[in-house]
């Protein structure tokens, strides 16, 4: 709690030295230093609270839980759907969320990303931070009528959260990508009534994983054979920069979309009684 | 030629007249002020979704928990009186406005946490997938919620800061001397202390 109170006030405490050093320039050095006060003071309430890692690829895997061979292969997915539909899905695994909650967090990273085209807002974020064990997919706001809250939760929780459970956290990722492609390709109605239709037959035989199977992964592993697809992993594919990434206006993102299991726990005061309760119920993390 | 000299030359002086205007913050007010009024926009409408998602939630729940009576008819009061507090972007100057709006809100914040505490000891409830999907989209809304406030009070810092610093203060005091600085949220009571539980 110290950690976050430190961090929350470390913005505004630099907003105070600099019009503290605005104050004392305004005598030494006249109206320019003022300028430059006012445009340093400006700068820092536009800056981001926490200390992102770079957008070096389709795959930023800071806290390393993806092997090399997994993250190529996940990598072709996330470059041959842009191809098709233009969305851009990235995934991010962060190891440590800053002592902020995940929500905030992803937010801020994707706005700090600029994922997704500037015009349609068809950014996706699959941010896993292992270490807090927490899950979210972060949502622009030109995808929110397709990637709903209510899918978002179904995916983390069918096709992530029980992968992870057994430590397996490239195929937890895995099976994300291919259920956030399937259910953004596929008409989502559809989807929808698939991943019904599997959970109501895990419940039946009253095994977790068993959702799984019914989860359609084999459709995208066609496309790595796709020569369509060879082309995207050459130059352009495996290693995209960042200047590739189309820049997306900040203020499309406006932090739909549930994460994992536990309700969230800070900011609205008369949620965190309910989400101590279920927290009571079930361990902290989403898995 | 001199004549179209001397016209090439007020040109030129109207052009840097009005670059050095707009350099001095002229734009800042306004361009923060329309800023910070559409962030507010986004507030309303994010809050407005939560209204809306209301009557199927307390529908859903009904048909599972018809007992919990009081926590049902307090969740339908609390969203009738927030939907009412509205406020367009000409009263956000008036802090006392803000604050009605948002202790409407807050209760009914307080309101559904309740309903969504009792839903716990249902099971069938839990289990049902109407309540499934409505509990994850309130989630998701009370998120961008917590998203739109935040990026509204960021906007409104902006906003008031151009009033009361150099260069655009100058303007602040003559041409948009009517812009008064906006209210914002004030933290609620509590918010920054872990809940309490208590069985």
């Amino acid at each position: 709690m110290v950690g976050l109170a430190i961090l929350r006030d470390a913005p505004s405490a630099l907003l105070r030295m600099r019009i503290r050093f605005f104050g004392r320039a305004l005598k030494a050095r006249g109206p320019f230093a003022v300028v430059l006060a006012a445009a340093l003071a400006l700068f820092a309430t536009l800056a981001f609270a926490f200390d992102f890692p770079a957008l070096t690829g389709r795959v930023v895997d800071q806290a390393n839980i993806i092997p090399a061979a997994t993250r190529s292969q996940i990598e072709a997915k996330l470059a041959s759907l842009e191809d098709k539909s233009g969305i851009q899905l990235v995934v991010a695994t962060v190891s440590s969320l800053q002592d902020s909650d995940i929500e905030t967090f992803s937010v801020d990273l994707a706005r700090a990303w600029k994922l997704g085209e500037a015009k349609k807002n068809n950014g996706l974020l699959l941010l896993v931070a292992p270490n807090e064990r927490k899950v979210r997919i972060e949502v622009g706001y030109g995808l929110e009528g397709t990637m709903t809250d209510a899918l978002t939760k179904v995916i983390i929780q069918s096709a992530i959260v029980p992968k992870f459970r057994s430590g397996d956290y490239a195929g937890g990722v895995d099976a994300g990508v291919d259920a956030i492609i399937d259910a953004l390709t596929v008409d989502s109605a559809e989807w929808q009534k698939k991943v019904e239709g599997a959970r109501r037959a895990a419940a039946r035989s009253h095994r977790p994983d068993s959702a799984l199977r019914h989860f359609p992964a084999v459709r995208l592993h066609r496309h790595l054979d796709d020569p369509q697809c060879a082309r995207a992993d050459g130059p352009m594919g495996a290693a995209r920069q960042p200047d590739d990434l189309h820049p997306l206006s900040p203020s499309s993102w406006s932090g739909g979309g549930a994460a994992g299991a536990a309700a969230r726990a800070a900011a609205i005061p008369a949620f965190q009684a309910a989400a101590a309760i279920s927290a009571a119920a079930a361990p902290r993390g989403d898995w | 030629m001199a004549f179209t000299f001397s016209r090439m030359r007020a040109a030129f002086a109207a052009l840097a007249l009005g670059l050095s205007v707009a350099g001095c913050g002229y734009n800042t007010i306004p361009t923060a002020e329309e800023n910070a009024k559409a962030k507010w926009a986004d507030v309303q409408n994010q809050y407005q979704r939560r209204a809306d998602l209301i009557p199927n939630l307390v529908a859903t729940v009904q048909g599972y928990a018809k007992q919990e009576k009081d926590v049902l008819t307090s969740v339908i009061e609390a969203r009738s009186k927030a939907t009412s507090v509205k406020i367009d972007a000409s009263q956000l100057t008036d802090p006392e406005k803000v604050k009605q709006f948002q202790d409407a809100q807050n209760q009914l914040s307080g309101a559904l946490g309740r309903l969504i505490a009792v839903s716990e000891a249902y099971p069938d409830l839990k289990s049902n997938q109407n309540f499934l999907a409505l509990q994850s989209q309130l989630e998701g809304t009370e998120n961008r919620i917590a998203v739109a406030r935040r990026d509204y009070v960021g906007a409104v810092r902006d906003y008031n800061l151009t009033l009361s610093t150099f260069p655009s203060l100058i303007w602040a005091k003559t041409i948009f001397s009517g812009n008064k600085p906006m209210a914002t949220f004030t933290a609620s009571e509590g918010a920054d202390k872990p809940p309490q539980v208590k069985f």
